[in-house]
């Protein structure tokens, strides 16, 4: 079947269907035998001795990420502040208050007129 | 020729058994880091309850919620910038011989955007010991989040915990915790179970937060001396140090580097040779001596007993590689012992208000114990240079990490401290932070509102309502006399 949509690196090798050839102690191997790094978006393969390679699509991704960590921790202060803001205009003050009625006390409760 | 074959074939199978022995050790590691990761969550289930439960009734979910909420924030900036000051900054200061740069492929694990920091079928390291190592980031967020609980903002919280378990520890670690790391290629600093790098370098970060956090409002009598909140829940608290104990047996395992196909098969981070039974048997000794001292120390206060268990283990950290149990078990009881003592001078004297006793159970603990690897464990070569050990290179550690730790913390907390984004406000802290964020959803009021002690400083104990109110009229009027009531700017 067609891929509409292939996330995956170019290093997977993409067979029709798997053969007991393929397998190697119980792991699948030979759709990844090229792979090193084989995550979405993922380079596929390892890094030049300079740290080079990433795939520019990966590399936006964690960019994403790293932005999107930011604005959730911005917002996250402001979100709290609002919150704060609310609690304390809904805020009062305890009054005293006197004990409820109780057998033997004076006081109006309860005194026929 | 038959000879030269045979010896071929024996040389070719030696290589195929080398390799395979490899894998294997690879996958075993794996496996190792994995675990101890699963079972060190029990020390962030521990730090939870042991917070909430010395909270008051009226703060115990807002200081649950804080140590969930610790996982949400430090995980994606440690894998976006920790990992990355770790690998990439072991060198630091480019000072005396034998300056090394990793900066080339051990930088390139740490990198967000490196094939090794994803699904790698040619790395089964990188990522569990990436996330061991964010479980101690984690620790050190928790060791600061119980000494700010009942008075701090959620998210000024959130933010401290980014600082403290992204950078600054990790860059601690770096330095003085690493195979690469300048303190110990050139000086042999010694810290084997992150005695310092872990818990004296988050203490210090606390005590400097605390400074501008200030005390939790009642805390002090108009004259400076302390009163006693009463924890809601003392068993919970107990649990909870029961849970951080176990868990603190995966951390001393994560600590270390497995390495199966060479004797004796286990290494420190510094790579000098131990065993995973040396280290367990130090932790054991060390909570023996601990719990006793503590118990002793704090004339049978449950609290600091249990307390001392933790102070005995981070006092014989930095040399559980190489202590014997009995050293272990004396270094903890005479550390554990004075305990009590520092937590007292710390409430009373300095009027620092920490709710858990975290500066001087891990700060104050995790720094002695760099003094007693001089004194103790002093000679033994460490690291890849081979430096030995010594009171010099551990002082050296002291005035390193001390001050990174403490001005980072006081730093940044003073910058939210005056952009009003530190504490609540006081409405809040007085009605309790639970009753503000949750009281509609979760409690019945009958719960949240219930009655409230206070231990003033002469042992009576009150009522708490007429205390606070009292606070309370005096710090919405003019202040609490420690300062302007910043907070009330902005809710005003």
């Amino acid at each position: 079947m067609p891929l509409i949509i292939n996330s995956a690196p170019d290093c997977i090798v993409h067979h029709e269907g798997a053969s007991t050839k393929d397998l190697a102690d119980f792991v699948l191997t030979n759709n990844y035998k090229d792979c090193a790094g084989f995550g979405t978006f993922m380079p596929g393969s390892t890094y030049g001795p300079d740290g080079t390679g990433a795939e520019s699509l990966y590399m936006i991704l964690t960019w994403v990420g790293i932005a999107v960590m930011v604005f959730v921790l911005v917002y996250w202060v402001i979100y709290e502040n609002r919150r704060l803001i609310a609690a304390v205009a809904g805020y009062s003050p305890a009054t005293p208050q006197e004990p409820p009625p109780q057998p033997g006390m004076s006081g109006e409760t309860g005194v026929l007129r | 020729m038959i000879g030269s074959l045979l010896a071929q074939v024996t040389s070719l199978k030696d290589a195929g058994s080398a390799a395979g022995q490899t894998q294997d050790s690879l996958v075993i590691g794996e496996q190792f880091y994995f675990f101890t990761v699963v079972l060190m969550w029990l020390i962030h289930a521990g730090f939870m309850s042991y917070e909430t439960g010395v909270a008051r009734k009226k703060n115990a979910l807002m200081t649950a919620m804080k140590n969930i909420l610790t996982i949400a924030v430090v995980t994606p900036t440690f894998y976006y910038f920790g990992w990355w000051i770790y690998n990439c900054n072991q060198p630091g200061l480019p000072i005396g011989p034998n300056s090394s740069d990793f900066t080339g492929a051990a930088c390139q694990g740490g990198i967000p955007w490196s094939d090794t920091f994803g699904p790698n079928l040619t790395n089964n390291i990188n990522l569990v010991f990436f996330l061991a190592f964010l479980l101690f980031s984690w620790t050190t967020a928790s060791i600061l989040s119980g000494a700010m609980i009942e008075r701090a903002r959620l998210t000024a919280y959130l933010i401290l915990a980014c600082i403290l378990g992204s950078v600054v520890w990790i860059l601690d670690a770096a330095w003085g915790w690493s195979a690469g790391g300048w303190m110990t290629l050139r000086f042999g600093f010694h810290d084997s179970i992150a005695s310092s790098v872990v818990h004296g370098v988050a203490g210090a970060f606390t005590l400097g937060v605390l400074f501008n956090l200030g005390p939790r409002i009642g805390k002090y009598t108009k004259e400076g001396l302390a009163r006693q909140f009463k924890p809601h829940n003392l068993h919970m608290t107990l649990l909870g140090l029961m849970l951080i104990f176990t868990g603190f047996y995966a951390f001393y395992g994560a600590c270390l580097v497995i390495v199966s196909t060479s004797f004796p098969g286990w290494a420190t981070i510094y790579l000098s040779p131990t065993t995973l039974g040396t280290i367990a048997m130090v932790i054991t000794m060390g909570f023996a001596g601990g719990f006793t001292g503590g118990y002793f120390g704090s004339r049978g206060d449950p609290f600091w007993t249990v307390s001392g268990g933790l102070a005995g283990v981070i006092s014989v950290s930095a040399g559980a590689d190489v202590y014997a149990p009995t050293l272990a078990y004396l270094i903890a009881m005479v550390s554990a012992f004075i305990v009590p003592t520092i937590g007292d001078f710390i409430e009373k004297k300095m009027r620092v208000d920490d709710v858990v006793g975290a500066v001087a159970v891990h700060g104050s603990m995790g720094f002695l114990a760099l003094f007693w690897v001089g004194i103790f464990a002093a000679g033994y070569p460490t690291g890849v240079n081979n430096v030995d050990s010594s009171i010099w290179g551990q002082l050296l550690g002291v005035a390193t990490f001390l001050p990174l730790g403490f001005l980072s913390g006081w730093v940044a907390s003073f910058i939210l401290k005056k952009l009003n984004l530190l504490r609540v406000p006081p409405e809040v802290e007085l009605m309790g932070l639970d009753v503000a964020e949750y009281e509609p959803l979760i409690y019945l009021p009958e719960v949240a509102h219930a009655p409230e002690m206070v231990v003033e400083p002469d042992g009576t104990i009150v009522p708490a309502e007429p205390v606070l109110r009292m606070e309370e009229a005096s710090i919405i009027a003019n202040g609490n006399g420690r300062g302007p009531r910043t907070d009330r700017e902005v809710v005003g």
